[in-house]
């Protein structure tokens, strides 16, 4: 069931929970996965999304979630200046991403420092998110539940070492994804949990050899926030 | 407790046991959460507060973002003041203080979403003017929120709950039948009657297009929470009278998801259809942007 949390909430800046605040709740997932200060951000908007942009304050919504703001965050209102001042490099274009692309899609992409990143996410309704591609691997991210994302050589025994650490912690594993480019290209691991990860469970996974990155979300991210 | 997932589930669920609606939702959300039912029933207390702040800022009037909308809750309020009255307080108050959340939405103001932005009027809007009215206390009326929480959750079950996906009737529709569920459970209705009151409520809505003028979420966004509060009024008000609807909850809503995908994708929050495109939608539109 879904949580009535999500339904009653979120408490958010207007105007629109699925275009402002589901938009910043994208944004700050592409930001949490790039893990580290973004310098550089391209917005692409579909359909829906683009249509009605500014009136919704779409622009400000995912330039206030690439800085890392929550959804109610009265700052939220002046996230373009705030992003201006602070030196962020950003842009926004519609795109046409064709009649199966959820109206309310947008892709990410984000540039740190040290690496980059692409998201294609879709707000669905009631500030609610879906990451549907990271990196061009299709996801089915709600970020409600805490997850974990590994990008790793495609080789035998992958699951069994990611799953045996997750499961030595007793933490319960709710779903999971593997994907690859191709047989012994990169592949990919969505781990979603009924519990966070404690950070040495994710240094472990790090660790572990042939793994390139792990990108962990808990679900305040994205979801209800409870503490 | 195994996950509920439709109307007909709740209502077995709720004749078995005898619990209370906000009891067995609550219940349900603090499993799934693997948190005390006090903890999660907090959060609600705390939301019902921002809901009832809202409509106080709400009320204090200035314009929407756009400068379209604004002001509106403050007549509606005023006017009833002076005894001038075309449904009695209650009623006048409902529509006042749905509008009055839209309206602090408008300009960037914090509301809590119930199911959506554009949809938050009705639930705070009802549950405080009932509350004005009869005397309930806040301890009572985020009960009352937990169960318009419940019905939304088991309606977003099955249908996306966003004006693009469904029109208006996925927004506005479902909150007012939360609103109605929840009136129903506060003024003493069984959960049979409350379901009901969603069902009828729903149902009447039914075919409601997403056409907002120049894509904002203010015309007819803003003043259409204070009539779809209306709606869940007489939701309520029937279904504790005994009036059942026919098409139970759960295809009501199955009807609601189909009507939604064959809308044209002009009246699903495009802003290319409907109102948004009258002659005055579209001047509205170009003035704003500055189109020529």
């Amino acid at each position: 069931m879904i949580s009535l949390l999500d339904i009653v909430g979120p408490v958010m800046v207007g105007p629109s929970s699925s275009h402002t605040a589901g938009a910043c709740r994208l944004a700050r997932v592409a930001r949490a996965l790039l893990e580290e200060e973004p310098r550089e951000a391209r917005f692409e908007l579909h359909s829906a999304f683009a249509k009605t942009m500014r009136g919704h304050g779409t622009d400000r919504a995912l330039a206030a979630g690439t800085l890392g703001m929550e959804v109610d965050d009265p700052r939220l209102k002046d996230a373009l200046e705030i992003a201006r001042e602070g030196g962020l490099v950003f842009a926004f274009k519609p795109k046409n991403m064709g009649p199966e692309a959820h109206p309310n899609s947008v892709a990410i992409h984000l540039k740190g420092d040290s690496r980059s990143l692409s998201v294609l996410g879709a707000s669905i309704g009631g500030g609610m998110i879906e990451i549907r591609e990271v990196d061009g691997f299709p996801v089915a991210l709600s970020a409600r539940h805490p997850c974990v994302l590994l990008f790793y050589e495609d080789r035998p025994g992958m699951v069994m070492r990611a799953s045996e650490i997750i499961g030595r912690r007793g933490i319960n594993i709710a779903s999971m994804e593997v994907l690859r480019r191709g047989k012994g290209d990169e592949a990919f691991m969505r781990v979603d949990l009924d519990a966070p990860l404690p950070p040495e469970d994710v240094e472990a996974l790090k660790r572990i050899p042939g793994v390139r990155r792990v990108h962990v979300l808990d679900r305040v991210a994205g979801g209800a926030p409870i503490t | 407790m195994s996950s509920l997932n439709t109307f007909a589930e709740l209502l077995e669920t709720a004749e078995r046991t005898g619990l209370p609606l906000d009891a067995i939702f609550l219940d349900q959300e603090a499993s799934e959460r693997e948190l005390p039912r006090e903890r999660v029933f907090q959060t609600f207390r705390e939301r019902w507060a921002v809901m009832k702040d809202s409509v106080r800022r709400g009320l204090a009037g200035g314009r929407s973002f756009s400068g379209l909308v604004g002001g509106d809750a403050r007549k509606v309020i005023e006017f009833t003041r002076g005894g001038d009255i075309a449904g009695g307080h209650l009623v006048a108050r409902a529509i006042a203080y749905s509008i009055a959340v839209l309206e602090e939405n408008s300009r960037m103001g914090i509301i809590v979403a119930a199911p959506t932005a554009g949809a938050a009027g009705m639930v705070p809007g009802t549950l405080l003017a009932i509350s004005e009215e009869k005397g309930f206390d806040d301890e009572f009326a985020a009960r009352g929120l937990v169960v318009a929480g419940g019905f939304g959750a088991l309606v977003a079950a099955k249908a996306e709950l966003s004006g693009a996906a469904g029109g208006c009737q996925a927004e506005q529709g479902v909150g007012a039948s939360m609103a109605a569920g929840a009136l129903t459970f506060l003024l003493g209705g069984t959960p049979r009657a409350s379901v009901h009151a969603a069902a009828l409520t729903l149902q009447n809505t039914l075919g409601l297009a997403c056409d907002p003028v120049a894509g904002l979420v203010e015309v007819p966004c803003v003043v259409r929470n204070g009539f779809t509060a209306m709606l869940a009024l007489a939701g309520a008000q029937t279904a504790l009278a005994g009036v059942e609807s026919v098409i139970p909850m759960d295809e009501v809503v199955e009807a609601m998801v189909k009507i939604g995908e064959a809308m044209p994708r002009s009246l699903k929050e495009t802003a290319d259809g409907g109102l948004a495109m009258t002659p005055t939608g579209c001047r509205i539109r170009n003035e704003l942007y500055q189109i020529r």
